[in-house]
């Protein structure tokens, strides 16, 4: 299961400190909580859909891969990169690098690994196949195979 | 002496590559199984190495076939809606030799498992397997499994369609599929396009039925949450028309709100089964339905029509119907026995379907030594085109058998030990490995089939019985499917004391029905002469030709009940 890791604030693409809140925080104050720019954590348990109203007022929104077995967050990137075209970054953190093709090609355009993956070829991992049956985030797939 | 082998195998592939009866895989296609195999060798470096932790190097290896036991690991090869060619066929007998102990086991899921692998070896394992287009992708762990067909698609007469070529489009889409690839438990999905139902889709985490709507259009009917195990369920209709060229967007809601909404937190309730009996079936579909309004006019989603005829021809039969003028068989009762049996109509004039029963006594069902492989592969090239199927009742299929050489077949069959006339008889029993070989099974399952097949060792009286299932299962995660069987084995164990809960009259082939529970359980001592009775009870009230479920529904169980426990 996955560990209880309090995730407090993030670094996005520019470099800077984001704070994060929880979707329950976020959907009790949206109003103060947007004017202070802030992100949201999506857990796996979470109910994403409670976000599609308030998207475009949510600076940046954190997926929690920590838990290897549970795949909801590819789903979750998923509506809210494809479905709901959320336009803000979408990072994936406490991830395992064996996750990254899935993540990057969900929707996660983003991504923060766990310590334990410093040495290993980054590139490998999360381009690692030239060719792929479905269209996807981050490539156009093989259509013409449907 | 190993390597030459495998040379041969090369070559002949070559030559059989010039027919056409299935889907030959393009360099795409290639060079995403030979990118799999460079992946799974890194991970599993980084595991020996220390890099990867036992819990994540077990889901990622699953998801390669790879089962690691206590005392060898196991592999499990898909051969995709049960369709291979003779090369194909060759190589995994190459395989067997070459890194198990010479011997395969085809499974009721159109897999073959080797069960002798060693760590080091398997990613060399795993390249000669793609050098010949097969894979163990998806064979295992919380993904979309290996896809199973109706055997006989495209072969019989009054096929809705031939299921293969959505098959090979699904089979696509599901591998390594971004969004779908960690689910909460295991998803199997077969296709049925015949009349009669021989894939059990019902029992399936969803099963997809061809048919044709009132407009002559060809579509998909979806059942979902069926499923076998310890609870046994039969799949719920929540489409009753897809049309072919939307599938793939229905199939991805169903996954998406099974992904989102799947139970994850009670091991015992991780199938799709659960997720629509907790719901409703009414209210999943609603919100499949409600998913699928998003995708499906998604042009990404939407099957190109081109592509699927393009397909349907690289599935074509390889043979034209044939005027064959009056040919004479000997008269040989052994061979006209096992004809009953094991040979079946083809659609096209000149051209038979032949079984073929791996079923032995004393051994493991469907396990096949790699002489047989490759006196299969080399039979299936000179009597059916160089391709072969295999089936849920683990025995294999000649698709294209010229009527005239039937008998030469069966000559060739029966000197190689492989022309068991009991196809569908209860001398072919279905039975999981049992605890003489796995480390889940809670009682035996082979032994008990061996004395079945002993105690009913005259073939007259088996051929009297006609067709007849026994499946036995070692454990409630039901291998051998005994929930569907006329007479169905569940084994347990009580005070350490084997006992096998019976089941009977389930059956999948026109409706689906899960099989009545006879009463208490009985003890391995006493369960031969209980399957004994119940047979008997069958005979005694059957008229011609009656089938035992036919009987069943005409009599009860009150009869079988007395008779057994009386």
């Amino acid at each position: 299961m996955a560990k209880d890791i309090e995730i407090t604030s993030v670094v996005n693409s520019n470099n800077e400190s984001v704070q994060l809140v929880t979707v329950e925080e976020w959907l009790e104050n949206i109003d103060s909580l947007s004017s202070k720019g802030v992100g949201v954590v999506v857990n796996p348990t979470d109910d994403v859909e409670l976000l599609k109203d308030s998207l475009d007022k949510i600076a940046i929104i954190v997926l929690d891969f920590n838990n290897f077995d549970d795949g909801r967050g590819y789903t979750h990137a998923n509506l809210l990169s494809k479905r709901w075209k959320y336009l803000g970054e979408i990072i994936g953190v406490n991830a395992h690098i064996d996750q990254l093709q899935f993540m990057l090609r969900s929707g996660v355009t983003s991504y923060n690994l766990l310590d334990n993956y410093k040495n290993i070829d980054e590139i490998d991992y999360s381009n690692g196949f030239s060719v792929c049956y479905q269209a996807a985030a981050n490539n156009s797939g093989l259509k013409e195979k449907f | 002496m190993k390597n030459k082998i495998i040379e041969n195998a090369t070559i002949i592939y070559h030559t059989c590559k010039n027919i056409k009866n299935m889907y030959e895989y393009n360099t795409d296609d290639t060079q995403f199984l030979v990118e799999r195999v460079d992946q799974f060798e890194k991970q599993l470096k980084r595991y020996l190495d220390g890099g990867l932790d036992e819990a994540k190097f077990k889901s990622l290896r699953l998801r390669n076939g790879l089962y690691m036991e206590l005392h060898a690991h196991m592999l499990r090869v898909a051969i995709p809606y049960g369709v291979m060619n003779s090369s194909q066929l060759r190589a995994l007998a190459n395989i067997a030799d070459k890194y198990d102990r010479g011997f395969g086991h085809f499974t009721t899921r159109q897999n073959i498992q080797f069960n002798w692998i060693e760590l080091a070896e398997i990613a060399n394992l795993l390249r000669e397997l793609s050098s010949v287009d097969l894979h163990a992708i998806q064979t295992s762990g919380k993904a979309i499994r290996n896809i199973t067909a109706d055997p006989l698609s495209g072969l019989t007469e009054g096929e809705i369609a031939d299921a293969r070529p959505y098959c090979e489009l699904i089979r696509r889409w599901f591998n390594l599929h971004p969004e779908f690839s960690w689910l909460p438990g295991k998803f199997k999905i077969a296709v049925n396009g015949a009349k009669l139902d021989e894939t059990a889709l019902r029992i399936h985490d969803l099963g997809l039925r061809l048919l044709r709507n009132d407009k002559g259009e060809l579509g998909f009917s979806v059942y979902v949450g069926g499923g076998l195990g310890a609870v046994a369920v039969i799949g719920s209709e929540t489409a009753s028309f897809v049309p072919v060229e939307d599938i793939l967007s229905y199939l991805e809601s169903v996954m998406r709100v099974y992904n989102l909404k799947g139970r994850r937190d009670n091991i015992k309730r991780l199938r799709i089964k659960f997720l629509v009996k907790e719901l409703g079936v009414a209210e999943f579909s609603r919100l499949v339905y409600e998913d699928w309004k998003y995708t499906k006019n998604d042009p990404e989603l939407k099957l190109n029509l081109s592509h699927l005829a393009q397909l349907e021809k690289d599935f074509a039969l390889p043979v034209k119907p044939l005027e064959i003028s009056r040919f004479e068989e000997p008269v040989d009762f052994n061979y006209s026995i096992w004809k009953k049996n094991n040979v079946r109509k083809h659609k096209l004039s000149g051209y038979s379907i032949v079984n073929v029963s791996l079923t032995k006594l004393g051994s493991s069902p469907g396990d096949v030594t790699s002489k047989q492989m490759r006196i299969l592969a080399d039979l299936a090239v000179q009597y059916s085109s160089s391709y072969l199927r295999t089936t849920k009742r683990q025995s294999i299929v000649f698709p294209h058998v010229r009527k005239d050489q039937v008998f030469d077949l069966w000559q060739s069959l029966e000197e190689y030990g492989l022309a068991s006339p009991h196809q569908g008889t209860l001398a072919q029993i279905v039975a999981c490995p049992g605890n003489d070989y796995c480390d889940l099974a809670k009682a035996a399952s082979i032994p008990i089939a061996t004395r079945v097949q002993q105690r009913f060792d005259d073939m007259d009286k088996v051929l009297d019985i006609g067709n007849l299932n026994i499946n036995i299962s070692g454990c409630e995660n039901s291998c051998a499917h005994h929930h569907i069987a006329d007479i169905g084995l569940l084994g347990m164990k009580k005070n350490n004391v084997e006992f096998y809960q019976v089941t009977v009259a389930g059956e999948t082939l026109t409706e689906t029905i899960i099989g009545k529970k006879l009463g208490r359980s009985i003890s391995g001592d006493e369960i031969v002469d209980a399957i004994e009775n119940i047979v008997n009870v069958y005979l005694e009230n059957r008229s011609e030709e009656e089938q035992f479920k036919e009987v069943f529904k005409r009599i009860g169980l009150t009869p079988f009940k007395e008779r057994v426990y009386g």
